[in-house]
């Protein structure tokens, strides 16, 4: 089976943890201001979701905690060693762990889909399979970019 | 130690973390679960009431964004019929399409008009939003209310509505109720002075309206709608 390469893998991850940056921000500048996120086709998801309790973790709207997990995942693709692949596959790990608990509770006690948070745990499942992809296949690799491993 | 020993020392601590992650979650939906199904059973609606609930903001009695410019002000009597019949077939529509949305928050107030138990009922629902689950209280004493000439509304009564409306520290509770019978009495003053003579009635609060005002005529949700448009 064929990997690809860590450096393919390390723009992949930055690329996707740009855009959970971008989705991250947009929803917890839209918090901030008093409004809720926009969804699409008229539905009124995104503004049950954001006025609902379980919007805030101890006062702090949700989203602050994705922009600083998406911040630190980006920063991970920039490095080629183990610290990195280890602290960008727990980042990713908590990340897709919490987005499992999220969308459960979007499913199950708010009763309402938010298209963001979706996109977001969408993000945050590729990340984190392209985040233990590299960690199983390039820890204890050399620094720096590889060739493709056959 | 060797860069295979190192490897495999990583890689274990990942799996680590990987059984660590599910437990947590799992462990988190648990929590979340049990808390909605939690209740009385022997009460009527407390899996509805909590559910139908589940994920607004309450604060004190006030049910929705505490930001939302709009404020409906519901004074009611928890013994009082109509209230029941407000509670379940006019407000359910604001609740969904305004309140979670978060245009609109009500904010649930006491009027005693029945008889010697509104008063301590009305505590009892006060003292359960300082725990959060003021209108859970509400609602599932509207869905579990008895005829309005009986005293069925004792302390027993009411504690198994705070329990079943999810409300956790049972011991605070039933101190704070009796503490917080003095506002039920400013409530109703307030209700006396707005010129309001029965249960439920409704003033409104927003951009547009020069501090809190009555809703004189209030038939139905059409007429709620009207006045939260008038003020928005």
């Amino acid at each position: 089976m064929s990997y690809p390469s860590e450096w393919t893998l390390r723009r992949a991850i930055a690329f996707l943890a740009a855009l959970g940056v971008g989705v991250a921000t947009y929803i917890a500048v839209e918090a901030a201001g008093g409004d809720a996120p926009s969804c699409l086709a008229g539905s009124n998801g995104c503004a049950t979701v954001a006025r609902s309790s379980y919007s805030h973790v101890a006062g702090v709207n949700i989203a602050v905690f994705g922009i600083v997990g998406y911040v630190l995942l980006l920063a991970s693709a920039f490095f080629a060693d183990d610290l990195a692949r280890f602290g960008g596959f727990l980042v990713a790990l908590g990340g897709f762990g919490y987005s499992v608990f999220l969308t459960y509770i979007e499913l199950f006690k708010i009763e309402a889909i938010c298209q963001w948070c979706v996109g977001s745990a969408i993000l945050m499942t590729i990340l984190f399979l392209l985040n233990a992809t590299r960690l199983i296949t390039y820890t204890g690799a050399e620094a720096g970019p590889l060739p493709d491993r056959a | 130690m060797s860069e295979g020993d190192r490897r495999k020392q990583l890689l274990q601590l990942a799996a680590g973390a990987v059984f660590l992650a599910i437990a947590v979650v799992l462990v988190l939906i648990v929590v979340n679960a049990s808390e909605s199904e939690g209740g009385d059973t022997r009460l009527e609606g407390t899996r509805e009431v909590n559910r139908s609930l589940q994920g607004i903001p309450q604060n004190e009695m006030v049910l929705g964004d505490p930001q939302a410019p709009v404020e409906l002000v519901e004074f009611a009597d928890l013994k009082c019929p109509y209230c029941k019949a407000f509670a379940e077939g006019v407000l359910p529509p604001i609740i969904e399409n305004q309140v979670k949305k978060g245009q609109v928050k009500i904010s649930y107030r006491v009027y005693t008009i029945i008889d010697d138990q509104s008063q301590p009922a009305g505590a009892a629902a006060f003292a359960a939003g300082r725990q959060g689950r003021g209108w859970n209280f509400v609602e599932l004493f509207y869905r579990n209310q008895g005829n309005e000439l009986k005293s069925y509304a004792d302390d027993e009564f009411l504690e198994a509505i705070a329990k079943g409306a999810g409300v956790k520290d049972l011991s605070r509770w039933n101190s704070e109720r009796a503490e917080l019978e003095p506002e039920v009495e400013a409530t109703t003053a307030e209700a006396q002075e707005l010129g309001f003579t029965g249960t439920p009635s409704f003033a409104i609060m927003g951009p547009k309206t020069n501090g809190l005002q009555p809703i004189r005529t209030v038939g139905g949700t059409g007429d709620l709608e009207a006045a939260i448009v008038g003020a928005s």
